[in-house]
């Protein structure tokens, strides 16, 4: 019996089935490659994250501690590639004579490096000019000491006489945050910025200019041990953080209190880790919703043909079949819907994982778990109701094509209700600034996460579900007369008529609704998200990297105008903005003071509102402009000074005349909270003409060129030759895969593929495949009618009053649902953005494309079903 | 008796429907069916024909090549005292199955014919009401096809038949699937209105109840059309050997079968 069932189904069915199996497979095949691409990204991160550390440990020998025995531990530990010994010594001063001048520095760090240290941790140093041995420069140094290789400076020490030294080299150090960290120290100890003045010497030039002040100040001199290890750690970077943490500890405890280990590798995997359940939690938010209406798409698919199969049962009890048999036949069905749907997903996966996420396929624990979510969706949509059916239903209710239909329970309203209020106090809730939705505490191992945030999108999801369906239901059920209005272009006399079907036909109407609706806030929302998520990438980018492509000063602090000029020629080159950058004493805090030309450089500098508080970006650069000697100052000197606006602000700057500080007042005029190129902690931002007029400098410290957002690599390779090796050039591409977090350094490209490709085809599906279904079920009424002498513009006008009920209603409902969702989960995953958006940016392209889909489906459904009304009705009569 | 082939007229006035050998062959091949061989006659104003035959025999066939419902494959079919646009509107089909729309109430459902000609909503409603007090049903005008029994859903049918004043009335097996007192009522009001109107009526029935309160018979058999032009005792005769035939080619079917198996 099961194979005759089986085969009749195959024959009869088959279209149906490959309809069920279809929602199965795209809900499958969404998992799989979503968990593929998290799996992957995990790794990602993780080799990422590795990757931007050269020194793993920098172990720090206590006072009184060997060094060398302390570096024979270290070497001595599993895992240890190598070891070798730095000294760090404190300077009270540096000086130089060039030029005819005599320039000055406050205290500094001087490094004594082994020979081979920059071979060994090559992305410690890079050199700028001159070359990698010897006595080496800080770039930052160098412009302070306006010294270049060739030069001498004099090293003080403290209570001893200066040693002079010939400066071999310039350099960057890319990684001086965690070069002069303060180990052991917590988080909120370590310095806000590297030292100032840095000077790289031999091992063996140290040795001789700092082991004399060792014995007398033995605080201002320290050996630490660069440590490299062998980094075979797990792909997840919360385990990878957990193995490398282990070993540090592991190394303390060996070392015995002889040194403490300052573990670099453990602190980017830390920040990894949090990013990685980022990841994970962007899965969720996004990729799950999307699962889950697929699940319910098959079971829309799967309901169209309820009413059917209830007459078949019916059909079959009265020949004798038990309820047993019954079920026995719909698991068949689940099973052949679970089958092919699950290995069509599984196959869909691996070929659009390969295509568009680049994954060598889908790792077994995502196909297994997706495998089991494809069966469990094919038996909750085609043998349960089945099951219901045949323990529930009578031979009479199974052969009921349209029962009255009560109106729904007021307690759906006010369910949906209570979903909509939780869900709004859930948003109110991570609206506030102190919210974070991942709390990762440094050196902890674990993290912790704001489960009750999954509430927030949730409850909107469910009680936006539920609201569609009421209103569309109190709509088909009350507002009859609304509907015959609408109609009437469409249907003319048989407006009425129509109205009155769908209105008690609304069974399937409403689940082409709801379903629709669902579907185009699951487009919309992460359409948004992604398109906010690649905006903020992009205003990181230019945040950091200042512009297209920026050019700053090396040595002589002085990028001019005569440079501006040279790159203003350059093929590709639009504009060129001069940015003034110096350093002002604000009472004791040594900040950053951007000069700027208020007209050009809210264009130029790709200013956005997001950037300032208290008024806009165009706002604040007119106060700039109206009042020389206005000044904008971070929120924390605001706050920190008790500033008010017009309050007074006196900066301590250099004056380029002699040489010496000098106080130059300013007034508060706004607070700014980033700027193109600034630190992200506090700086200053002022008009370059006061600058240059009270310091009597005009110097220029960085160029921000505007390529017009092509051509930056190109145009920064001609500026590098054009300006020699004393300019730092540094282009938008470049930046963009070096800063920000490991999350933003993923590519979501393919990912964003991969989830607007599978909305666009769920809304597709949601509309055109279910109104089909539902119009499918049809056949008979409008085969009647045509018997009755229905013209074919008749029998149209029931098939696309149908179908623009759905695509109206659908559509405003997702549209609303969609608009609230997007707000919802930016605002919610506002930890992702960095920096967090001022608005959500929306895809109009995408929208309008999935729109156009959509309405394209849908038009297709009521052109077949009308294509197949206009069949002889005796033909369509005699199939039913 | 007159054979397929030879028109026959049933006497009376105007020609409403005329089939000169219509034929309807159903497939192509060895494998097709013939489910009326050439037919001819033809059915007058005012006329009262029963077409009896049994299960199978191309009665609903015939019926439906003359409502415009299915297309000859062979012969014609005119409508000569009809204007061939809107046959729909003259001539009212009463069918064998279920055959009022689901999501109608049943006033809804006997409006409708109204409102596909063009009638305004509020006549057709009104017209549509007065049909079904005509056959006693104003209680069900509000029922949807699920709520009313099989008898009261054939005389909604009947009812949205008579509310758009055919002239010729069409009823296939109107009451094969009532038991015999809701077949009584059917059959009572079908006729009893189709005298009110003038219409002509012809039903197809293998129930000889039925067809002996029409005054005009015909047989069909094996697709072929058989109309009376000898006794009434040679026509009947005509039809038990006609049974007969059918009868045994199934019994020997039926044989075949079994030896098959």
């Amino acid at each position: 019996m099961i194979g005759m069932w089986l085969s009749g189904l195959l024959r009869v069915r088959g279209g149906r089935l490959l309809a069920t199996a279809s929602g199965v497979m795209v809900a499958v095949a969404l998992l799989s490659l979503l968990g593929g691409f998290l799996s992957q990204t995990r790794a990602t991160m993780t080799s990422q994250s590795v990757r931007t550390v050269s020194v793993d440990w920098q172990v720090q020998v206590a006072d009184g501690a060997d060094p060398n025995a302390v570096l024979s531990t270290v070497r001595g530990l599993d895992g240890t590639k190598a070891a070798l010994p730095v000294g760090y010594a404190g300077t009270s001063g540096l000086e130089a004579r060039t030029g005819g001048t005599l320039q000055t520095t406050g205290p500094g760090s001087v490094l004594g490096l082994p020979a081979d240290y920059a071979r060994t941790f090559p992305g410690e140093i890079r050199v700028l000019a001159g070359h990698g041995q010897g006595v080496l420069l800080a770039q930052q140094t160098a412009a302070n000491l306006h010294a270049a290789p060739g030069d001498t400076i004099a090293v003080k020490r403290a209570g001893l006489p200066a040693v002079r030294l010939r400066v071999d080299g310039v350099v960057e150090l890319p990684l001086a945050d965690s070069l002069f960290q303060k180990v052991g120290a917590p988080p909120q100890s370590q310095p806000s910025a590297p030292p100032d003045n840095i000077v790289l010497l031999p091992q063996r030039t140290w040795h001789t200019v700092f082991d004399p002040l060792a014995v007398p100040r033995p605080d201002l001199v320290r050996t630490q041990i660069h440590t490299l290890r062998g980094h075979g750690l797990p792909p997840d970077p919360a385990a990878a953080y957990t193995a490398a943490t282990g070993s540090a500890h592991n190394a303390e405890v060996r070392l015995a209190g002889a040194g403490l280990v300052g573990d670099n590798l453990g602190a980017v995997l830390d920040a990894a880790r949090a990013d990685a359940l980022y990841a994970q939690l962007l899965f969720l938010f996004l990729g799950v919703p999307g699962s889950v209406l697929a699940a319910a798409l098959t079971w829309a698919v799967a309901q169209a043909g309820a009413g059917r199969r209830r007459k078949e049962q019916a059909l079959l009890r009265t020949r004798g079949a038990t309820v047993r048999q019954l079920v026995g036949l719909a698991a068949v069905e689940a099973v052949v819907v679970a089958v092919a749907g699950t290995a069509g997903g599984l196959a869909l996966a691996a070929l659009v994982g390969r295509v568009a996420l680049h994954t060598a396929g889908v790792p077994l624990s995502w196909a297994l778990a997706a495998s089991a979510v494809g069966f469990g969706v094919a038996g909750a949509t085609v043998l349960l109701p089945a099951r219901y059916d045949a323990r529930r239903a009578t031979v009479a209710s199974g052969r009921t094509a349209v029962a009255r239909r009560p109106a729904p329970h007021p307690a759906w309203w006010a369910m949906a209700a209570v979903l909509l209020a939780g869900s709004l106090a859930v948003f109110r809730a991570t609206s506030t600034t102190t919210y974070a939705l991942v709390l990762a505490p440094e050196g902890t191992a674990s993290l912790s996460v704001d489960y009750w945030a999954f509430a927030g999108p949730a409850l909107l999801w469910a009680g936006g579900a539920v609201l569609a369906w009421l209103l569309a239901d109190l709509l088909l059920r009350r507002g009859r007369p609304l509907l015959q209005r609408l109609f009437r272009p469409a249907a003319g006399a048989l407006a009425g008529t129509v109205a009155a079907g769908v209105s008690r036909q609304r069974g399937a109407v409403l689940r082409s609704v709801v379903l629709l609706a669902l579907a185009c806030a699951f487009a919309a929302s992460t359409a948004v998200f992604n398109s906010t998520y690649r905006q903020q990438a992009e205003v990181d980018a230019v945040l950091t990297n200042g512009a297209d492509v920026t050019v700053t000063t090396s040595t002589n602090g002085a990028t001019g105008t005569a440079d501006a000029a040279k790159l203003a020629g350059v093929p590709g080159v639009q504009h060129v903005e001069p940015v003034q950058h110096r350093f002002a004493y604000v009472g004791a805090d040594l900040q950053d003071l951007y000069g700027v030309q208020p007209k050009s450089i809210v264009s130029a500098g790709r200013l956005q509102d997001a950037y300032f508080s208290g008024g806009t970006a165009s706002g604040l650069m007119d106060r700039l402009a109206r009042r020389p000697d206005a000044l904008l100052v971070s929120a924390e000197t605001a706050h920190d000074f008790q500033l008010r606006p017009g309050d007074q602000v006196r900066l301590r700057l250099t004056d380029a005349r002699t040489g010496g500080p000098r106080t130059i007042p300013f007034h508060f005029a706004g607070v700014v909270k980033e700027f193109p190129t600034a630190p992200k902690d506090s700086f200053l931002v002022a008009n370059s003409s006061y600058i240059a007029r009270t310091t009597g400098s005009a110097a220029v410290g960085t160029l921000l060129v505007d390529t017009g957002g092509t051509a930056q690599q190109s145009v920064a390779a001609r500026a590098r030759t054009l300006l020699g090796p004393n300019a730092h050039v540094t282009d938008l591409p470049s930046s963009r895969t070096v800063i920000g977090s490991s999350l933003t350094a993923v590519d979501l490209a393919g990912l964003t593929r991969v989830e607007l490709g599978f909305a666009l085809v769920i809304a597709a599906a949601a509309g055109g495949l279910v109104l089909a279904l539902g119009l499918a079920e049809r056949r008979r009424t409008l085969a009647l009618a045509s018997v009755l002498g229905a013209r074919g513009r008749q029998l149209s006008g029931f098939v696309w009053s149908e179908a623009a009920l759905v695509a109206v209603a659908g559509g405003a409902c997702g549209a609303v649902l969609g608009w609230s969702l997007s707000q919802m989960l930016v605002k919610v995953l506002s930890g992702v953005f960095d920096p967090p958006p001022s608005q959500v940016a929306v895809p109009w392209a995408y929208l309008l494309a999935t729109a156009a889909v959509t309405v394209a489906a849908l038009a297709a459904a009521a052109w077949a079903a009308v294509r197949h009304a206009r069949r002889p009705p005796l033909t369509e009569l005699r199939e039913l | 008796m007159t054979a397929n082939g030879t028109e026959t007229v049933t006497p009376g006035g105007e020609q409403l429907v005329v089939c000169t050998d219509a034929a309807r062959t159903y497939g192509t091949g060895p494998g097709a069916v013939v489910a009326v061989h050439g037919a001819s006659c033809a059915v007058t104003a005012g006329a009262g024909i029963a077409v009896v035959g049994p299960s199978g025999s191309g009665k609903s066939t015939l019926l439906h090549l003359m409502a415009g419902l299915d297309r000859p494959t062979a012969g014609r079919v005119a409508h000569p005292g009809l204007p061939e646009g809107s046959l729909p509107r003259h001539i009212g089909v009463v069918f064998q199955g279920p055959s009022l729309l689901p999501p109608l109430t049943a006033v809804e459902n006997v409006a409708l014919p109204l409102r596909i000609d063009g009638v305004a909503q509020a006549e057709a409603d009104a017209r549509a009401f007065a049909a079904l007090e005509e056959l006693g049903l104003e209680a069900l005008a509000s029922k949807l096809p699920d709520e009313l029994s099989a008898g009261q859903a054939q005389r909604v049918a009947v009812a949205r038949v008579l509310a758009r004043r055919p002239r010729l009335i069409l009823a296939d097996e109107p009451t094969g699937q009532l038991d015999r007192e809701s077949a009584g009522q059917v059959m009572g009001v079908l006729l009893a209105a189709a005298a009110t109107l003038g219409a002509a009526v012809l039903v197809s029935t293998h129930d000889m109840r039925v067809a002996d309160a029409l005054p005009t018979r015909w047989s069909m058999a094996d697709g072929r059309l058989v109309l009376p032009d000898g006794t009434a005792e040679e026509d009947r005769a005509e039809e038990d050997r006609a049974e007969e035939r059918l009868a045994g080619k199934r019994r020997a079917g039926e044989r075949q079968e079994r030896e098959a198996r």
